[in-house]
């Protein structure tokens, strides 16, 4: 029977008095027809909470149905109408008793959303006993109570003692009683300021051994929760990370990232080289496997294999096919392919990337054939011996003369110059052709490099700068610096070509713009070329920093955190959770003697760690220090006080934001030279939120014993 | 932890909402529909599916499932696994299809109540709990033929009087006393071929996605082996969750109590080496001149042991700006509409043709005396297959 019929907007009066019928209703019948009426209207929006006096009558009727339709209906008002929710109570009490557990469950399942005092407080006596009902259905709903409690009266759940028993529900003979209990303890640890949910490895065994049992979801709550064990002795991992194996295999992509999850934390307690490799060779199909699944599924699979095989390069080496685009992907599922094929790309497999690069350069989506256009070059600077045919590619894309693909290639083009200067210089010619064209920012300021570079073998490199000096003030930043820094260059290479433009140039950076960099360094230029020309030659012809594509790595400090972020909305924005969201706990690896070194590079350590660490190897600990020191420099009210509580709920620090490859590049463009070293340090020291929480995170440590009850579960 | 789940018509109206936690008001439904306008703005070429599935918003991080015209969202506020929200939110129209055979719209508003009954069953306060379409068959009645009689001869469908539903019995997914008169087990071994394909015929990469979807018409507890004559060709696989994994790691075979009914009981991957195994060639020359480009195709089977190739269709997408096109086709018959780069895809099946080479070897039966009719049943077809011009 189609419900559509309800929605015809009975009356009210009617359907009370539909149900307040008298007349003879076996089975309850007229009542259930009445009621479907009263929810669907409901479902639609039309208000029916005037009817509660009489529906809740309905609630003494004992037929499962029913009641299902009452509760439903109690669930929608009683927000709105706490007092509705107090005539339910005395039934709420009768079913909580009740002899079918069905009614039980539901009972406690319906009181746990009715978010009323007095509702709540008549709860907590009846879902203690829930929780320790002979039928699992019942204990199980009971757990996922507690939970929802906890959302609304923290204090009250911790006083009750009901995260005891939640304890207790660990070792249940049910497996599905033992996820929700699970999930229920990872949840309000999760949220909690001072419960601290952690697990030793017995129990953790048992945990495994329940997962064998329980339902998919059930799977997902369990495997999540190992996330809070801390191996200790050498194998534990090994082991834990053996017997969680299969779940890759799982039908549910749920189920498989979030093993993949663990296995990869698990991975930095294992002790030998071998365990820790044949682990990946078992990572790699089933993250295959996801890129066959819907969109989405591949959607956010991407996005963390992307951060996986940053950590462990040898996952996914041989499978690159996998990754390339078919025309009729989602824009967003082919963008995040791209990102790893580039990262995949490695001399055995260059041809075929290569390739498919020009390939997906000619398709009609622009912002995938930028970046497409954008990553040929810089495969040409990550792979040596590829870079003669990545310079080809580009030029045939020049050649075609659409213009947003000519402006990306010079971009990157400008890398390829920087990364191996002298090789490619030939093909100047050919993008002096398309000067005209330039309108972006980055490609005006890439050229612009270029003739300043190279000012002397381009013939007419004055006439072309004199061309976009023509518009120097309505020029961005970008480009006025690049401008500004580039006539400096063809004054110093060709002083008679130049010297019309220089005076012209500084004077405008000097006394027109209003940026502080642009005149700064005008007035540096100045200062220089006025004094001492052969100085102002080595400061501004100096030999340029190498570029290599290192910078496109993620910081590892961010990188280590979002491991263990993964199967998260982390892991799918690359962004720390205590950047977006609020109240977000953050996770870090916590010491053991079964920990693995981590290698970083010098400055970039990984601080959480090298605080713990410290206590053992001293000279870390120094470095630590000195790192501290640095930190303190610039923030010289950083004085450690107050750390823990910043650490902990630290929703205010910056945001994390790499520098993109190409700021990067241009950052390392920009040739004056002195400061940049003071500005670089600023600029990642303001950025990297860990180096300002060193001194927090040591005193974190010391403190923990006062705040932080850790559960820790021993049987 | 899932908060809320709206479900949007075409049109971006609601018309399912539920929220598990607080109340997450409908103006967060405005600003994902205007999310999703301003995305498909972008370009021509942009389509509703090209929409990120997880758009961020100020307050509320906007996880999206798009499926037959409707859209499943779920707003949230906390730290949340998405894996696991996609996996349910595709659930839900999954289990509307298994109970009401079609999902749309009106089906959904003509069946309102049971969809709120089974939103109820489905999730408990954000936590997923059964979505087992033969447990919740248990708990929330279908509406079936013989449910409408039961319910006019006035007969008692309460669920209170049954035995408590299997959920919390070991095997989660059966139910106890199925019976039948005849008893069947069906296997359909469905192999997609997902492949791209160069201009000179060469496959750049080429892969088998196959599923095996059963249906079981089986009495009692009946305990299954189905072993395969070259398990070994499978690279990797996933299982319903019925299949014992180590009988799998260490024999090779599927050993499993079914569920009752349809399921899919185990999904694989095949790597497929080179292109000597497309069972289709075809061939694109593309002559672009300055007033209009002349594309000749030419498709050649090979490689399918003498199987029939039904269903062949190859579409060419062409640029927008196309203004006139005629086609024509030597076989069959040629549709012409000018819809860019040049890639054309590529449909076509083959029955009782397995690509990859799988084949079942023996299905054996324990626990049960019964002598059930078995059968089985190959598909090869297209996947995600074309070719590149």
């Amino acid at each position: 029977m189609s419900d559509a019929k309800f929605f015809q907007r009975g009356k009210i009066q009617e359907l009370r008095l539909e149900l307040n019928s008298d007349k003879k209703d076996r089975n309850y019948t007229r009542k259930k027809q009445t009621l479907k009426k009263i929810v669907a209207n409901m479902t639609m929006g039309n208000d029916m909470s005037s009817l509660h006096p009489d529906v809740i009558a309905c609630m003494s009727i004992p037929v499962l149905e029913v009641k299902k339709m009452v509760y439903l209906f109690l669930i929608n008002y009683a927000k709105a109408k706490p007092e509705m929710a107090y005539e339910a109570i005395q039934t709420f009490r009768r079913d909580v008793e009740d002899p079918n557990p069905l009614i039980r469950a539901l009972a406690i399942r319906t009181m746990g959303y009715i978010h009323v005092d007095k509702v709540t407080s008549c709860l907590i006596q009846p879902l203690r006993h829930c929780m320790r009902d002979q039928d699992p259905y019942v204990r199980k709903t009971a757990a996922v109570c507690v939970a929802k409690l906890f959302m609304q009266d923290r204090h009250l759940v911790e006083n009750a003692g009901f995260i005891d028993l939640l304890r207790e529900m660990l070792v249940d003979s049910n497996p599905s009683v033992v996820a929700n209990a699970v999930a229920a303890l990872t949840e309000i640890s999760e949220r909690s300021d001072h419960i601290q949910l952690q697990l030793n490895m017995s129990i953790a065994s048992k945990l495994v051994t329940a997962l064998n049992e329980c339902s998919e979801w059930g799977q997902t709550y369990i495997l999540e929760s190992l996330m809070f064990v801390v191996p200790q002795e050498p194998g534990d991992a090994e082991m834990l990370a053996e017997r969680i194996a299969p779940r890759l295999q799982h039908a549910n992509s749920a189920v498989v990232l979030t093993a993949v999850k663990v296995i990869v934390y698990l991975m930095n307690y294992m002790s030998r080289e071998e365990d820790i490799h044949s682990m990946c060779k078992k990572l790699s199909p089933p993250l295959v496997t996801l890129l066959s699944s819907g969109p989405e599924v591949q959607y956010v699979g991407l996005r963390n294999i992307l951060l996986v095989i940053q950590k462990h390069p040898e996952i996914l080496k041989n499978d690159i096919k996998i990754f390339f685009c078919k025309y009729n992907d989602p824009i967003y599922v082919k963008m995040a392919k791209l990102e790893i094929m580039f990262r995949l790309a490695s001399e055995h497999n260059v041809e075929q990337v290569l390739s498919e690069l020009k390939e997906y350069a000619t398709e009609v989506d622009v912002d995938f054939v930028r970046k497409a256009v954008r990553s040929i070059g810089r495969l040409a600077v990550k792979i040596e011996s590829t870079a003669q045919r990545c310079v080809e590619a580009l030029l045939e894309l020049i050649q075609t003369k659409v213009n947003y693909v000519v402006q990306e290639s010079i971009v990157v083009i400008k890398d390829i110059f920087r990364k191996y200067p002298n090789q490619y210089e030939s093909i100047i010619g050919v993008l002096c052709e398309n000067l005209d064209n330039l309108d972006e920012p980055e490609a005006k300021a890439a050229m612009i490099w270029i003739i300043g570079q190279y000012a002397d073998r381009i013939e007419n490199s004055d006439e072309l700068l004199d061309d976009f000096l023509y518009t120097f003030l309505e020029e961005t930043v970008e480009v006025q610096l690049a401008l500004l820094t580039a006539t400096v260059k063809l004054f110093i290479k060709r002083p008679t070509a130049g010297q019309d433009l220089v005076p012209k140039v500084l004077k405008w950076a000097t006394e027109e713009v209003d940026n502080p960099d642009l005149r700064d360094r005008g007035y540096i230029y100045w200062r220089l070329l006025s004094t001492d020309v052969a100085a102002a030659k080595a400061v501004v012809l100096s030999e340029k920093p190498h570029i290599s594509t290192e910078t496109d790595n993620m910081d590892p400090v961010l990188l280590e955190e979002l491991l263990l972020h993964i199967a998260s909305l982390s892991a799918i924005y690359h962004k720390a959770p205590t950047t977006f969201i609020p109240h977000c706990k953050p996770r870090f690896l916590i010491p053991s003697p079964a920990l693995r070194r981590q290698n970083y590079n010098a400055g970039r350590t990984l601080q959480h760690q090298d605080s713990y660490s410290s206590l053992h190897n001293s000279a870390q600990y120094q470095q630590s220090q000195s790192n501290n020191m640095r930190s303190q420099r610039f923030d010289g009210d950083d004085s450690g006080n107050g750390g823990l509580d910043e650490f902990v709920s630290s929703p205010k620090q910056p945001q994390h934001q790499r520098l993109s490859y190409h700021e990067q590049s241009f950052e390392q463009v920009a040739e004056a030279s002195i400061g940049n070293q003071e500005y670089y340090e600023q600029k990642i020291n303001a950025e990297n939120p860990y180096r300002t929480d060193t001194a927090a995170v040591g005193g974190s440590q010391a403190n923990k014993g006062g705040g932080v009850d850790l559960m820790s579960f021993d049987l | 932890m899932i908060e809320s789940l709206f479900v949007l018509s075409p049109t971006g109206k609601v018309i399912i909402e539920k929220h598990w936690h607080e109340l997450i008001p409908r103006r967060v439904v405005d600003f994902f529909n205007d999310q999703v306008s301003k995305a498909m703005a972008e370009g021509e070429d942009v389509t509703r599916e090209d929409v990120l599935p997880i758009i961020a918003s100020p307050k509320y991080q906007l996880i999206n499932v798009y499926r037959d015209g409707l859209t499943y969202l779920s707003p949230v506020t906390k730290e949340v696994d998405p894996m696991m929200v996609f996996e349910f939110l595709h659930r839900i129209p999954d289990i509307m299809q298994e109970y009401f055979g079609q999902v749309s719209e009106t089906v959904i508003k003509e069946n309102f109540v049971t969809v709120y009954q089974l939103l109820e069953e489905m999730m408990d306060d954000g936590f997923p709990l059964t979505t087992e379409p033969n447990s919740l068959k248990e708990i929330v009645p279908a509406p079936n033929i013989l449910n409408k009689v039961i319910t006019t001869m006035g007969a008692t469908t309460s669920v209170s009087t049954r035995k408590m539903p299997h959920g919390m019995s070991n095997l989660p997914w059966r139910k106890a006393g199925v019976k039948y008169n005849s008893n069947e087990i069906f296997f359909d071994i469905v192999e997609e071929i997902d492949a791209i394909v160069d201009s000179t015929g060469k496959a750049v990469s080429c892969e088998a996605h196959g599923t095996i979807q059963t249906n079981s018409r089986l009495s009692g507890m009946p305990d299954l082996t189905l072993s395969f004559v070259n398990p070994r060709l499978v690279d990797d696989c996933s299982f319903h969750q019925s299949v014992r994994f180590n009988k799998w790691e260490s024999d090779k075979v599927l050993s499993f109590v079914p569920p009752d009914g349809h399921f899919r009981l185990m999904s694989y991957r095949v790597n497929l080496p080179s292109q000597q195994n497309l069972p289709i060639q075809v061939k694109p020359s593309i002559n672009v001149g300055a007033n209009g480009a002349k594309f000749d195709i030419t498709v050649s089977l090979r490689n399918t042991d003498g199987k029939p190739v039904e269903n062949v269709v190859l579409t060419l997408p062409l640029h927008k700006s196309t203004t006139t096109l005629t086609a024509q086709c030597n076989v069959g018959h040629s549709e012409a509409a000018a819809n860019a780069g040049y890639n054309i895809g590529v449909e076509f099946l083959i029955n009782s043709h397995s690509l990859s080479g799988l084949k079942v070897d023996v299905l054996k039966l324990f626990n049960e005396s019964y002598k059930p009719y078995k059968g089985v049943r190959t598909m090869t077809k297209a996947g995600r297959y074309q070719v590149r011009a």
